[in-house]
């Protein structure tokens, strides 16, 4: 990993306007927590902070949103403005850039999405049994996962954000939604895999829909290939061709 | 006149001679059908050389492929011998001007020099910054956000971070747009300095007469071929094809011109009180008959002026052929 570059990505992507806003959108599963909590009767706390806050809010919304902005930011910003001249212009290693950038972009996405779900998940359960925790190490994994995949992203395509848009909503949103043998390639249903298979709750509490052992073993799996994809495509990266 | 080069470019150097600064073979790149740049080659040592050429001929294709930014469809880049594509450790011995103007608005000029010295692992990154920007005369406004910069200051700052590792090897497309006259005399002084300690320079730019006043060599690029390589006045002497055009002052005019039409180099002549304009196909001639011809006149000759050798001129003819 280069510092010169973790630096310069640390400065790029937590721009005060950016930062503010996804600060800001990582407090709403804190806010409706609150309103569960204020306003929610009869409710089993698990159930509801498992399926509705994790798994319906957080998994499927703030996650793939935080990662796809830093993500895509970290080297794609670069491609679009000119600037990653001036980094691949000089003696260092593809596989160095996307590395040091890819460390940053996933640190910042990870500690977003943590605070949030240690936050909303102590709110809406009180912090007791294993779910908060689970789910906390299953989000920050695929949070890694999800920034491996829209970095390679922003350097195969210059349309990298509509591309993770349609990713994460169209299909992990709908399509894998539907046909449940497509289920191995939405990195949300391994994050949830995952998460069921540490916290090993009630099924009647929380069920994921993909065994966690295999979640985990395709999140590893996706995650390599992306930053192989990644490095590979930079060191034939054209000038002029994501810009 | 047909295109050449400045030197034939496949061989592969000889042991213990260390090969030429930059060096393309055959080099060509197209995109789908069209091509970008057509069976090119040449080689070049140190000095500077300018790029020229319409929008649209290639000469930016070319700079990229030097560059190691765009990977030729046929033919080989080579700078010191090795391949420019895919080669990043090449960028040691290397710096780059790229023509966009983006800098990283959140860095002051300082900081943007600065970590393109961390990036070339520079053992003191501070002082080799400090350097650099001295040398652009940048100083005053090194503190300042980049992104504040006027369109000259920016020019400067991507070159002092170009060369903070004191390259042997410089290209810059476009350098000198949006500085003004006086950035652009302190930089072309910059980049002489450069070249006479050996560095090669490649520049592109659509200023002929920046061209005319730094580069040494010209490469002509039209329609991506190089339709002529080398000094831009042997080039225009060369063009056997057309005309050459002198002005002739001297203290008998008229008679100069009757002693000069009957020769058979001289294709035409006009005369008026204060000049002679003569055109001859064969330079290399009329620059010997010529002073012939005044001596057995008697004629003293006061100013001999190629009257069609700007680069402009010799640009225009290479363009419409």
């Amino acid at each position: 990993m280069n510092r010169a570059i973790m630096e310069l990505t640390v400065r790029q992507i937590l721009g005060a306007k950016r930062t503010l806003l996804l600060v800001a959108f990582a407090l709403i599963p804190v806010l409706v927590a609150i309103l569960f909590r204020t306003t929610g009767r009869d409710t089993k706390l698990d159930e509801w902070t498992a399926n509705t806050l994790y798994a319906g809010l957080i998994a499927t919304t703030l996650l793939p949103l935080v990662a796809l902005v830093f993500g895509t930011a970290a080297l794609g910003s670069e491609f679009e403005d000119g600037t990653a001249v001036y980094i691949l212009a000089r003696p260092i290693p593809r596989w160095t850039i996307v590395v040091s950038k890819l460390t940053v972009a996933a640190t910042a996405t990870v500690a977003l999405v943590l605070f949030s779900s240690i936050l909303s998940g102590i709110v809406a359960s009180g912090g007791a049994g294993s779910i908060v925790s689970g789910f906390s190490i299953a989000l920050a994994a695929g949070a890694v996962v999800y920034c491996c995949l829209f970095v390679c992203l922003s350097i195969v395509t210059s349309r990298a954000l509509i591309a993770g848009l349609i990713y994460v909503f169209l299909w992990e949103g709908v399509i894998t939604s539907l046909f449940s043998g497509l289920q191995v390639f939405s990195v949300r249903q391994y994050v949830l895999g995952l998460a069921d298979r540490i916290i090993s709750t009630n099924p009647a509490t929380f069920s994921a829909r993909l065994n966690g052992i295999e979640g985990g073993i395709l999140m590893v799996a996706v995650a390599a290939v992306a930053v192989i994809i990644a490095v590979r495509r930079l060191k034939v990266w054209e000038i002029g061709e994501s810009s | 006149m047909t295109a050449e080069t400045v030197a034939p470019a496949n061989r592969p150097p000889l042991p213990g001679v260390e090969a030429p600064a930059v060096e393309l073979t055959n080099v060509s790149r197209w995109y789908g059908n069209i091509v970008a740049v057509n069976d090119i080659s040449f080689s070049l040592g140190a000095g500077i050389t300018g790029l020229l050429g319409p929008n649209g001929a290639g000469k930016s294709t070319l700079l990229h492929m030097l560059a190691g930014f765009l990977a030729p469809s046929a033919g080989e880049v080579r700078m010191f011998g090795e391949p420019t594509w895919k080669n990043p450790d090449l960028y040691r011995r290397m710096g780059l001007v790229p023509e966009r103007e983006a800098v990283y608005p959140f860095l002051s000029g300082f900081e943007f020099v600065r970590l393109s010295a961390r990036l070339h692992h520079l053992p003191d990154p501070d002082a080799a910054a400090r350097r650099a920007i001295a040398r652009v005369e940048l100083e005053g406004a090194q503190d300042r956000a980049s992104g504040g910069y006027s369109k000259g200051m920016k020019q400067r700052v991507k070159v002092a971070a170009a060369i903070v590792h004191e390259p042997e090897i410089l290209l810059l497309d476009e350098p000198f747009n949006g500085a003004d006259p006086r950035q652009r005399l302190q930089m072309m002084d910059m980049l002489r300095g450069m070249a006479r300690d050996g560095c090669t320079i490649v520049f592109s730019s659509h200023i002929l007469e920046e061209v005319e006043r730094l580069a040494e060599n010209v490469l002509v690029v039209v329609t991506g071929r190089l339709a002529a390589s080398g000094d831009f006045r042997q080039i225009r002497r060369l063009m056997t094809d057309r005309p050459h055009t002198f002005t002739l002052r001297s203290n008998d005019n008229r008679r100069l011109a009757a002693a000069l039409v009957s020769r058979p180099i001289v294709s035409g002549i006009e005369v008026d009180n204060e000049r002679i304009s003569v055109r001859t196909s064969d330079f290399a001639s009329f620059a010997q008959e010529l002073p012939r011809a005044a001596r057995e006149e008697a004629i003293t000759l006061f100013e001999v002026t190629p009257a069609d050798e700007s680069l402009e001129s010799v640009f225009s003819y290479l363009v419409k052929r």
